[in-house]
């Protein structure tokens, strides 16, 4: 597991009201959209609403929702992903506190509950590169 | 046995995940690394983890590259470990069709890049290896299940496999065995990360006799055994006030240090294919503190075994002050030394490695 590195330092970047920061995979191999099951993205102590995440991968950008069923796109060990969510960032703050939770299935490991999954989080502080 | 086994050296690049992961290496890089460290003949690596598009999107001219580096730096692929990902739907479990399907374009990826091995994981049952032979036939793969922690090679699960290899008798179907199902002690350098998040020594001291007497029992018979195990060490750190380590105790308590005995090997020894010498840290006296790696060199050895053994390195996830090649470096030279006491030898020459892991994989376990 290496949850620390699941946010990238100098990636927070703001735009009309959408924050974004990239993130690593905290695990050791390459997993499909299915199994990035959800996530969470909070600044200063503010979090994106939920509804408003997206998930940029390969290329693409998908809801957590459209997620469930991608099976294609894959989450490499070597590629940042970018969490973006409705976040307007608070002007007077040059540091600010960034905290990502994760949550990923384990598809190769079924125990007696179902397909392992597990919970990682992150917190960094950096400024924002772009507005 | 009549001869005395000579395992062949290696290494899996999953012992480099952290170093790999923080991009200091990339694939190229890394394999020119371990050549040079010596570290091979024998090279492992894992699909998903160090080939990008694994494996539907793998390229010729990749494949064409990479045979060439290895052939450059003169390693020998010893096994692609692959993945039984059951659980890749949110809906449902793979069917058998579907995972017969997903295992064949990984097992060919394999024989493209020149891997004989394919590791395959223990959600296959039976019938589902059996279901893969005609895949491994026609790639000329052979299929090593591995044998991990919670389960070991004495265990109900493996042993209905085994049954099923000596029925079907191929070649092509056998078992990695992976050290870290007979492990012999909580590993010292865990308990140290525990230390550096401040975890009091009192506790420390609890997870370690709590495993300790897990090992004493020896390894849980049932899968219910097992959950409760896997609840104790949860239930520990929350009587001690640390209840966000209870879950971390849990998974590597019960799930990476497996308290089987090293007999326990004997019951699958024929149809041992592979070996994945898990390990999580070589002390400053040169040993292993919590893996008996004499012991299972012995053991390997007196067993006529001439097949690779991949220094597996799984400390990392924990240990982020050591250099792992250094750490690999002393893994291997424990087992050099365990090799030349039971009164043989380590491969260390890929000329020899190459001829030997040919014949190895081409006897029926009973040949």
């Amino acid at each position: 597991m290496i949850a620390d590195r699941i946010i990238e330092l100098g990636t927070l970047r703001s735009h009309g009201g959408q924050t974004a920061v990239e993130v690593r995979i905290p695990w050791y191999r390459a997993l499909p959209g299915s199994c990035i099951a959800g996530a969470t993205l909070s600044v200063d102590g503010v979090e994106a609403p939920a509804d408003s995440l997206r998930w940029g991968m390969n290329g693409r950008t998908f809801s957590f929702d459209e997620l469930v069923q991608e099976t294609d796109e894959w989450w490499f060990p070597l590629d940042s992903a970018t969490l973006t969510g409705e976040l307007p960032l608070r002007e007077e703050i040059t540091e600010h506190e960034v905290r990502v939770e994760l949550k990923v299935y384990i598809p190769y490991i079924i125990t007696d509950h179902g397909v392992l999954h597990i919970e990682e989080n992150d917190t960094k502080t950096m400024k924002v590169e772009q507005r | 046995m009549s001869t005395l086994g000579t395992p062949i050296q290696g290494v899996t690049l999953y012992s480099f995940t952290r170093a790999s992961h923080a991009r200091q290496y990339d694939l190229e890089s890394l394999i020119r690394k371990v050549a040079a460290e010596g570290f091979g003949p024998g090279l492992e690596l894992i699909g998903f983890s160090s080939l990008r598009g694994f494996p539907n999107r793998i390229e010729d001219r990749f494949i064409g590259e990479f045979r060439e580096l290895v052939q450059e730096v003169d390693l020998v692929p010893t096994s692609l470990a692959v993945n039984v990902d059951t659980g890749l739907r949110r809906d449902r479990l793979m069917t058998q069709d579907e995972m017969v399907e997903y295992m064949r374009a990984q097992i060919e990826v394999a024989a493209r890049l020149g891997f004989p091995i394919a590791r395959v994981q223990i959600s296959l049952t039976p019938d589902a290896m059996e279901s893969l032979l005609p895949v491994a036939e026609k790639y000329g793969v052979t299929l090593a299940l591995e044998v991990h922690a919670d389960q070991h090679g004495a265990h109900e699960r493996v042993l209905a496999l085994r049954d099923r290899y000596e029925m079907l008798n191929s070649p092509l179907l056998g078992f990695t065995a992976d050290w870290g199902a007979t492990v012999t002690g909580f590993a010292p350098s865990l308990l140290e990360a525990y230390r550096r998040r401040g975890a009091s020594e009192e506790l420390l001291a609890a997870v370690v006799a709590l495993w300790d007497g897990f090992y004493a029992e020896g390894p849980p018979i049932t899968q219910k055994v097992h959950g409760e195990r896997f609840g104790a060490f949860i239930g520990l750190a929350a009587r001690y006030g640390r209840p966000e380590l209870g879950i971390d105790f849990a998974i590597n308590g019960t799930g990476l240090f497996g308290p089987a005995s090293i007999d326990t090997w004997q019951e699958i020894m024929p149809f041992i294919r592979h070996v994945h010498g898990k390990f999580f840290g070589i002390d400053e006296t040169g040993e292993e503190p919590s893996v008996p790696v004499r012991g299972l060199i012995a053991q390997l050895v007196e067993s006529g075994y001439h097949g690779a053994i991949s220094s597996e390195y799984e400390g990392w996830h924990w240990n982020n002050w050591q250099d792992p090649f250094e750490i690999i470096r002393g893994e291997h030279a424990l087992q050099r030394a365990a090799a030349q006491d039971a009164g043989s030898s380590m491969i260390t020459d890929s000329h020899s490695a190459r001829e030997l892991l040919h014949a190895h994989l081409a006897q029926p376990a009973h040949g």
